[in-house]
């Protein structure tokens, strides 16, 4: 028998060959070990701790919009939406239980809540939203399995939907879109802060696990220029106009001239606070501010501005005369007067009162382009006013220096505020100027802003000194007496007043002016004495009678008496005033 | 014989007291044990506390949220205007007289108050109690 010698040998190399696999199983293992345990540590750990870890981003309340006297113009209370796991609805006879048990409270048909959760193919979903507080605690208390509470918070309109334009809106993530909401989010929404817990396996908190929380700070409030009341008035008073002429639109803004506050601005169309449709292109446009982002050619108005530039230069006093022959030729082009009236000799206050076209060509013509724009300019016309609201626009003001086609009758035509375009924000800042001693201020919405941190106030900022005090006061009493000669259409009772009335044409989309339309406004300053309000009034395309005397003019009157009243400032006529207690 | 009975009673008398001791031993390594749950148990206790009262606490702010959104709407100038025409039966004034006043008018009140100071809070003293205690006693 022969003896298989090697035997051991092959039993060896089988034994070193499963030591060796073992071996290298072993190595492998222990290299894959050593990269997650050592190598990506840091990477695992994270998964791991994402795995049983939730943080979410928390907020404070959203500061509130308050009006200068504290009133809350928008604000924002807690909601909750109540939330369903779809499986824990998935038995009918519970579903339908747990529905009508929600239902009682909510207000939403079971039915509804139950198509919801059947219809919607995700692990939750909101079957009520915008719960109260009370309505929350009864849910809460129902303890219904696979429903919970979702908190948010929704902003809510005290007083309607005042001031809608200039307020604006948030949307569904609590952010401004629109409006002061939108220019100021940063001070009104505040700091996000985080908040991390352990959580179980359906992703909920757990009551004893770890937590930590860097807490969020709140918005700060921030206090309006704008008078809820001034603001109520002059909205009511633009409404009625609207309706009583037929327009299709128009603004009224009122200014503290002293200061540049804005006491109150309005546009028309407006829209509802509280139900904005983003969706639809078709309502975009009726978000819009049109008192900072619209132009329009100012017409009369701007008389008014060519007149300071020209008695701030000395070339003419009320009582200077020219002869008016019912017409201006400047680069071939005939300037007539609006009625076409030739009025032969007049003073400069008559061509105010009597608001000749070829008036204020002359006086544009005394002045010189270079001259005239400077004035123009320094009004404030043709660059943004700086209000800080998103959207302004600097209007067109066309010069020799800015436009190669200019001609000298484009400064004829500007003289009576046709063929430039202003703002209705720009207009009642100049008009501000002129009654506030000739010094053009900054428009001001934001009085102070009220937060964790302190109050900030916001001071008033003067941004130029446009015409000398005097011309500003012999304006003023210019003002005053053409306001005289509307005594059929504006009336405040003990209180003197000045202004200046405007039509003018409405430029078309293809160029020249639309035919038959007109934008009437009137420009006006309360108490003359001591001006504490610049008024303007613009009505877009009023139906019927288009003159800004008739228009515009006496829901200026309606506007100043009430405020003046409600400001309680002491009227001229002393007898009005019974007593002293 | 006393040299014998010293040990024997030595060791009659650690016979009797180690399972005392041992006893003891295991009672407070066991009570030893416990301890740590009962801190635990005493944590998760303060801990749920604290939840509970940071609940109520939440509750208390939503309701004050809400109630002063209730002021404001009330005393919104559209549910003035409402009240004294229909409730009140008031009608605008035809006929304004003014009269001075030499006394300012009240400071309206604000609305939300979160940010507006307590001024019923009395002001800080920066004295501890036992300060203010020993201020009590007349020291010559």
């Amino acid at each position: 028998m022969p003896v298989p010698r090697k035997r051991p040998n092959t039993y060896a190399w089988r034994i070193w060959t499963v030591i060796g696999v073992i071996g290298i199983g072993a190595g492998v293992v222990t290299l894959r070990l050593i990269q997650l345990q050592i190598i990506d540590h840091s990477q695992y750990a994270e998964q791991a701790r994402q795995n049983h870890v939730s943080q979410i981003a928390v907020a404070d309340r959203r500061g509130a919009l308050l009006d200068r006297n504290g009133y809350p113009l928008a604000a924002s209370e807690d909601s909750y939406n109540v939330m369903v796991e779809r499986g824990a609805w998935e038995n009918p006879a519970d579903a339908l239980s747990a529905a009508n048990k929600l239902s009682g409270i909510t207000g939403v048909p079971a039915a509804e809540m139950l198509d919801i959760v059947d219809t919607v193919d995700v692990y939750e979903v909101p079957v009520a939203k915008n719960l109260d507080f009370e309505q929350a605690t009864a849910v809460r208390d129902l303890d219904l399995d696979g429903v919970r509470l979702l908190e948010g918070a929704k902003r809510v309109y005290p007083e309607g939907n005042l001031a809608s334009h200039l307020l604006g809106f948030v949307g569904q993530d609590g952010r401004g879109l629109t409006g002061l909401e939108a220019d100021m989010n940063s001070e009104l929404g505040g700091a996000e802060g985080t908040l991390t817990f352990e959580r179980d396996g359906l992703g909920r908190e757990l009551a004893i696990g770890d937590r930590s929380e860097t807490p969020a700070l709140p918005g700060s409030d921030i206090v309006l220029t704008i008078d809820r009341y001034i603001q109520r008035l002059a909205e009511q008073e633009l409404d009625k106009i609207i309706k009583e002429r037929s327009a299709q639109g128009g603004s009224i803004i009122v200014v503290q001239p002293k200061t540049g506050e804005v006491l109150a601005m309005v546009s028309r169309p407006g829209f509802d606070l509280s139900k904005p449709d983003t969706s639809d292109e078709s309502k975009q446009a009726l978000y819009r501010n049109r008192a900072i982002t619209d132009t329009y050619e100012p017409g009369s108005v701007f008389k008014l501005f060519t007149t300071s530039a020209a008695l701030d230069m000395g070339k003419v006093a009320p009582d200077t005369t020219w002869y008016d022959s019912g017409v201006v030729k400047v680069d071939g082009w005939a300037i007539r007067n609006w009625d076409f009236s030739a009025n032969g000799t007049q003073t400069v206050q008559q061509f105010l009162s009597k608001s000749l076209n070829t008036g204020a060509a002359w006086l544009a013509g005394l002045c010189g382009p270079d001259a005239f724009y400077d004035y123009v300019h320094r009004f404030g016309f043709g660059a943004p006013t700086n209000s800080g609201l998103s959207g302004e626009v600097e209007g067109k003001v066309r010069t020799p220096q800015n436009d190669p086609g200019w001609r000298s009758v484009d400064a004829a035509t500007n003289s009576f505020g046709q063929g430039i375009s202003v703002t209705p924000l720009q207009v009642a800042m100049a008009l501000s100027a002129i009654a506030n001693g000739g010094t053009l201020m900054k428009p001001q919405f934001v009085k102070e802003i009220i937060g964790p941190m302190g109050t900030q106030p916001v001071e008033p900022q003067a941004v130029r000194q446009v015409i000398s005090p005097e011309a500003a006061r012999t304006l003023l009493d210019m003002m005053g007496v053409v306001v005289d000669g509307m005594s059929n259409y504006i009336r405040v009772n003990g209180y003197n007043v000045g202004g200046k009335s405007g039509t003018a044409n409405i430029t078309s989309e293809n160029g020249g002016y639309k035919g038959g339309a007109y934008i009437s406004s009137f420009a006006g300053v309360a108490p003359l004495n001591d001006p504490q309000l610049a008024i303007l009034v613009k009505i877009d395309e009023p139906k019927d009678v288009p003159w800004g005397t008739v228009v515009a003019a006496p829901s200026f009157g309606r506007i100043a008496e009430k405020a003046l009243a409600y400001m309680k400032v002491p009227p001229t006529e002393p007898a009005l005033v019974k007593g002293v207690q | 014989m006393a040299t014998q009975h010293r040990p024997f009673s030595r060791t009659r008398s650690w016979g009797a007291t180690l399972p005392v001791l041992l006893i003891c031993a295991s009672i407070a390594v066991g009570v030893a044990g416990l301890l740590p749950l009962v801190q635990s148990s005493g944590v998760t206790t303060t801990g749920g506390r604290i939840w509970q009262l940071e609940q109520e606490r939440s509750d208390w702010q939503a309701r004050l949220q809400e109630q002063e959104v209730q002021v404001a709407r009330l005393g919104s100038l559209e549910r003035v205007d409402k009240e004294a025409r229909e409730r009140l039966k008031m009608v605008p004034a035809k006929e304004v007289h003014y009269i001075t006043v030499d006394v300012p008018g009240p400071a309206p009140n604000r609305v939300p108050s979160r940010f507006v100071e307590d001024e019923a809070k009395q002001p800080d003293t920066g004295q501890s109690l036992w300060e203010e205690i020993a201020s009590w006693i007349p020291v010559p």
